[in-house]
This record gives C-alpha cells, structure tokens and sequence, in this order.
C-alpha cells in the first residue's frame, strides 16, 4: 500500500527520533555528548549492532536465530582457550571466528536441510552452544589478555573520541547496507520474504541463500564475541546473558518486519543507537537500570502497536471515503495471502502495515 | 501397535522409560526412588507452565512472558508475607491470578484484538514485566523464615509417593488435556492451529479463543509463581529468570509442534520430565556437571530433528496410501 500520499515510513521516523533524543538529551545534560560518553555508548552497543545486522537479514527471510548470544559466548570461549593454547591472539581471534561460523552453519544445516522451524532449532543450539562454553572453560574465566588487545575496546583512534570497535561496525553497516540494499541478493531476500514460493519459482536458490544467512550470522557472533572479549578482557561461560532477545527487539524496533519482506539497515543502526543513547541519557539522569528494561520493553511494544494502530486508523477512513465513490481504495484487504505463516511470527492480517 | 505408535507422546514415553532403564542399570543409586522424586519436583514448575503454553503454541501463538511473571507473582507473595507476617492461602492465590491475569489481558489483547505477533508482544512484555518486577524487588530477599510453613509443606510434601508440586502439574496436564480433546473451545483450537483462515471462515471466533488462552496462560504463570516460590521458599529479583525457553522446549520435545495444530498438555508434561530427567541421568552416569548442558542442548536438537524425520516419513507413507488407488 504505497499510496501516494505523503507517509512518514517507520526507518524514516526512527532516525527523526534519534535526531530528537541526541538533541534534547545534548541540551539538557552537558555530560551526555561529551567525546568519554559516546565512546562508552559506542562500546555499550557494539555487540548488539554486529549481531542486529545478520538478524535483520534473517527475519526478512522469515527466519530467526535465538542462539546468537549462546554463539557470541562460545567464540569468546574459544578465542580464550586458543589464546591459552597458542599464546597467539591472532590464531586467537581465527578460531573464534571459525567457531562462530561453524555455529551458525550448524544452525543453516538443520534449518534448510531437515525443514525443521529455525525458532525451534536454535532454543536447541542456544542450549548447546551455551552448554559448551561451560565444557571449554570450566568455571574459571580467561582474563588475561594482552592490553595492546584489549585497549581496543576503549581507546580512542588517534585523533579522535571513538573506540577502535567502532571500525567493524562502521565497514559492516556500510557492507550488509550495501548488500541489502544494492544488490541482486538483496533483492533476492526481499523476495524470500514477500513469499518463498514465488521466490522459489523465480529461480532463487532459497535454500542456499538461508545457509548462507545462517552462517554470516554466525560470523557475525564471532566478530561480537571478539569485540565482547575485548572490551570486558575475560571470556566467561556465563556472557552476554539474554542478548538474543535484546538483539530481535533492536531490529524489530528498527523497522523489520516480523513478518519478512520489509526492512532497512538504517532503521536497524537508528534503533540500536536509540536504544544506546537512551540508556546512557537515564544512567546520567540516575534512572534505575530496571528502568531501562522497562524502557526497551515499552519501545519494542510501542514500535509494533503505533504503525498497526495506525494503519486500522488509515484504512477505516480509507474504507469511508472510498463508499461514495467506489474508488481510491489504497488499501487491499489483509488476510489470505500468507496462510501458511505462523500468527507467532507475523501476527493475523499480516502484510503492509510498515512502508 | 502401529496405531498407537502414531500416538505423538507414545515414543516420547518410551524415551522416558528406556532413560530411567539405563540410567538405573548403570547407576544402582539412582534406583531408589530419591532420584526418581528429585526429577518431579524439578520438572513441575516447567511441567505446569508448559501445560498454559501448548494452549498457545497450538493456535501458532508463543508467550514468553511467563518467566517474568512467575518471578513477580513469586516475589510479590514472599514480600507480602515478610511485611505482614505472613499471607493466607485465599491472598497469594489472589495476587497469583491477579498478576497472571493482567499480563495475559495485556498480551491476548494485544495479539488478538490488534493481530500483532505474539513472539514480538511477549518479548516486549517479558521485560517490562521483569522490569517492573527488578524495581520493586532490588535489594530485597525474601526468605524461608518469613513464608508461612504451609509453603514448605507443599514444596517437599509428596501424596502416593508423587511430589505434591507434580501433582500441580499433572492435574493441570489432565485437566487442560481433557478440555482440548473433548470441549468444543479445545477443539477450535487445533482447528484455529491447523489452518486459521479455515477456522475463521467456517466461524470460530479466532480472536476471542486466542484472548481466552493468553489469559489462561498468564493464569497459569502466576500460580507457577506460587510453585516457585514454595520450591525454593525464597524470592529475589533472580526468580525465574529464563525459564521460558525450557518450557518452550518441553513442549517441543513433548511433541508440541512449533506449526501449530498438534500436541498435548500431557505430551508437554512428559517433555519437561524427560528434559529433567537427562539432566539428572547425566548427572548419575558421572558426566562432568560442565558436559551435562552441553549434552542436553544437543539431546534436545536431536529430539526436533528425530520428530519431524518421523514425522515426514510418515506424511511420505501417507501420501503413497493416497496416491496407490489413484
């Protein structure tokens, strides 16, 4: 439904947003923009943002992976024992990455070659990942990392205020940006996730194309893992607790539908800014941290049931002003396309309730 | 026997029965019936929260707001009863199905009157329930000496050799078993799970059933509150925390389809015992306690992945009866 009429899309609306908070929280809170804050908010939501990228590509696909940060604790883990074993950090960060990318493939195989619903198959590897980051490290945590390592967590790049973890997540914004958005494979997930059987009979190889997105996700845990690792310089079996649903809640306010088919990467890095800026702005307020909580609850509820409110509204008045003439019907009655998708997933009249 | 093979919770059983079998074989000290009462009570929390979830996960639906719930119901009777020197029955059961019942209008009026998508709303709920719950609970600690004995009783009681916290659940399992099976709301929703624009169109009413069972669900959250809180006669902000999942996968393990449409309470309930009961059986085989999650995680992919090998071969066998007369 895109008509002409002037809409407001939900990415747009977001990044309005973040202009607003990083604007009224700079103005009221002389701490808040300082050079120290952002680098620390910048390290805050390193993982999650790595992570939000891949996660945001699968849900388009009508996927999902909740082993994320089981997989981002098990590369941590790996890295800590090679880096006891070898006494390398490079080997270190290699086999992290390896086993972050093994996770996921094991993830893609079990999804794509047995048909199984990737919402089961991966509370199934969240248990088992997590389980063998315990099985390598026992319960005594790797801590000793080298400090030119784990400067990089919080010093700044010379010449400025920002953390060298900055780097992966401006080149990997600008890579899945690119991907998504400029390419034939992006085009291709789009398609995946406006119906797989279209896709499938539009030659798409979707079966290898969801591999692939299962195994980039899993790399990308590698990369989170590595940058987790650094900034707190321990690899501990019990990490990044919960970041999973963190992880889905910052895409899905980012404007990726549950549903597949609709999302951007910018709406995607303006929700995990948000959900970054906005917490540090209530730490410095001397908010609660269950506060926070709340708020990340609130926000996710709030980024589902405003653009469906809204849509009832639009297609209610559409429905009256198209009585007398008989036209102008933007809207296309929902329901019936997508019968085979679950309700868990995408909800009941699922379609174009974001632009 | 092949008919009652094709019974979703029959192999499960078997699973079950041939695991205690073993693991009693190879470890004579799990035979004497300690380890047998350690694995129900362990398993009836999660048993009893997955009976409320096979409800949802049969329409499509999810609810992973139970956790919090539990932890807040479970904290709020603990501190009631510390600041008023104890709480009766009639009073915790009324927080219990107050709170439960709040969160379960908030979720069902959410997925089922504005269609959003259960799996998005529950997370959302999830923590701003366990916020909420957080704020109110920082620093306090209830513990077994401010709880009225009557919890204690119920926690480590047992009757007929069962646990009285399994009995919870398998009254519960029984109960919501018989309702789905035999009531025409138990009906409607595998018909609503088996193909809901089916369901609509030949009248069922989709949305108010979905409510109905979110509510259930949030009903039955808050008396698992109850449950915790008499299992560990102890309350903090810690309660309950990431519980979810198991029950999620009890249910998936006890033959709770994920695509909706088939699988029941009682199934469930047998899922959450068997995930216990892994749990415990590596424990007495001497695995290492860092391999036992490790093993169960994997038991448990291979326990999806074992269910629909099953499950398509016997779709393949069924098509071919289809197909041979044609």
């Amino acid at each position: 439904m895109r008509s002409g009429k002037f809409r407001l899309g939900w990415d747009k609306g977001i990044i309005l947003l973040l202009v607003m908070l990083i604007l009224f929280g700079g103005m009221s809170n002389n701490l808040f923009l300082a050079g120290d804050n952002i680098n620390f908010i910048i390290g805050d939501i390193s993982e999650v943002m790595l992570i939000a990228f891949p996660m945001a590509l699968l849900i388009i696909v009508k996927e999902i992976d909740l082993s994320v940060a089981s997989n981002l604790t098990l590369s941590s883990a790996v890295i800590g024992i090679t880096w006891h074993g070898t006494g390398s950090m490079w080997l270190a960060v290699l086999a992290g990455l390896l086993s972050g990318s093994a996770c996921g493939l094991l993830n893609g195989l079990l999804v794509t070659k047995l048909g199984l619903s990737s919402l089961a198959v991966t509370i199934g590897t969240l248990a088992l990942y997590r389980g063998l980051c315990y099985v390598l490290l026992g319960d005594t945590p790797v801590a000793d990392y080298p400090t030119e390592w784990t400067d990089l967590g919080y010093v700044p790049i010379p010449g400025t205020f920002l953390p060298w973890v900055i780097v992966p997540m401006v080149v990997a914004a600008l890579l899945f940006w690119y991907v998504l958005h400029g390419t034939r494979m992006g085009r291709w997930l789009f398609a995946i996730g406006q119906g797989d059987e279209a896709a499938i009979f539009s030659g798409i190889p979707l079966k290898r194309v969801k591999l692939g997105l299962f195994v980039l996700t899993g790399f990308m845990c590698g990369v989170a893992g590595l940058a987790y690792t650094v900034r707190f310089a321990s690899s501990s079996p019990d990490g990044a607790l919960g970041y999973e649903l963190l992880v889905i809640a910052a895409v899905l306010f980012g404007g990726v539908a549950i549903a597949g088919g609709v999302g951007t990467i910018w709406g995607v890095v303006a929700a995990v800014l948000i959900w970054g800026f906005s917490r540090s702005y209530l730490q410095l307020a001397g908010w609660d941290a269950n506060a926070l909580v709340i708020v990340s609850g609130l926000l996710l509820l709030l980024s589902v049931t405003i653009p469906r409110l809204l849509s009832k509204i639009r297609d209610a008045v559409a429905h009256r002003s198209s009585r007398p003439t008989g036209r102008g019907g933007a809207a296309p009655p929902p329901g019936d396309t997508a019968e085979h998708l679950s309700p868990a997933v995408a909800g009941h009249d699922q379609g174009s309730h974001r632009g | 026997m092949s008919k009652v093979m094709r019974i979703r919770e029959i192999p499960i059983l078997l699973a079950l029965l041939l695991l205690l079998l073993l693991t009693g074989i190879l470890n004579p000290a799990f035979r004497t019936g300690d380890g047998m009462t350690a694995i129900l009570v362990e398993s009836a929390l999660i048993g009893f929260l997955a009976v409320g979830q096979t409800n949802l996960i049969i329409m499509r639906h999810i609810d992973l707001s139970v956790s919090s719930t539990a932890g807040l119901v479970s904290f709020l009777v603990g501190n009631y009863s510390a600041n008023h020197g104890g709480v009766t029955g009639g009073v915790a059961l009324a927080i219990a199905l107050g709170v439960g019942a709040a969160v379960g209008i908030v979720n069902g009026a959410l997925v089922a009157f504005l269609g959003l998508p259960s799996l998005v709303v529950t997370i959302g709920t999830l923590y701003i329930v366990r916020g909420i719950f957080n704020y109110l609970a920082s620093g306090i600690t209830v513990t077994a000496d401010q709880l009225p004995p009557y919890f204690a009783w119920i926690g480590s009681g047992s009757f007929l050799g069962i646990p009285d916290l399994f009995w919870v659940a398998v009254i519960g399992a029984a109960i919501m078993t018989l309702v789905l099976r035999y009531t025409r709301w138990g009906r409607d929703l595998y018909a609503i799970g088996s193909n809901p624009q089916a369901a609509r169109r030949v009248g069922i009413p989709v949305p108010r059933r979905e409510f109905a069972a979110f509510v259930l669900n949030g009903c039955i959250a808050g008396i698992g509150g109850l449950m915790l809180l008499s299992r560990f006669s102890f309350a903090d902000a810690t309660s309950g925390l990431g519980i979810e999942l198991y029950v999620v996968a009890a249910c998936v393990i006890g033959g709770v389809a994920i695509a909706g449409g088939v699988g029941t309470p009682a199934g469930a309930l047998i899922g959450a015992v068997l995930l216990q009961t892994i749990a415990f059986a590596l424990g007495a085989l001497g695995v290492s306690q860092f391999w036992q999650q490790a093993v169960a995680g994997a038991l448990l992919v291979v326990a999806i992945a074992f269910d629909r090998i099953v499950a398509m071969r016997s779709t393949h066998r069924a098509t071919r009866l289809v197909e041979v007369p044609v």
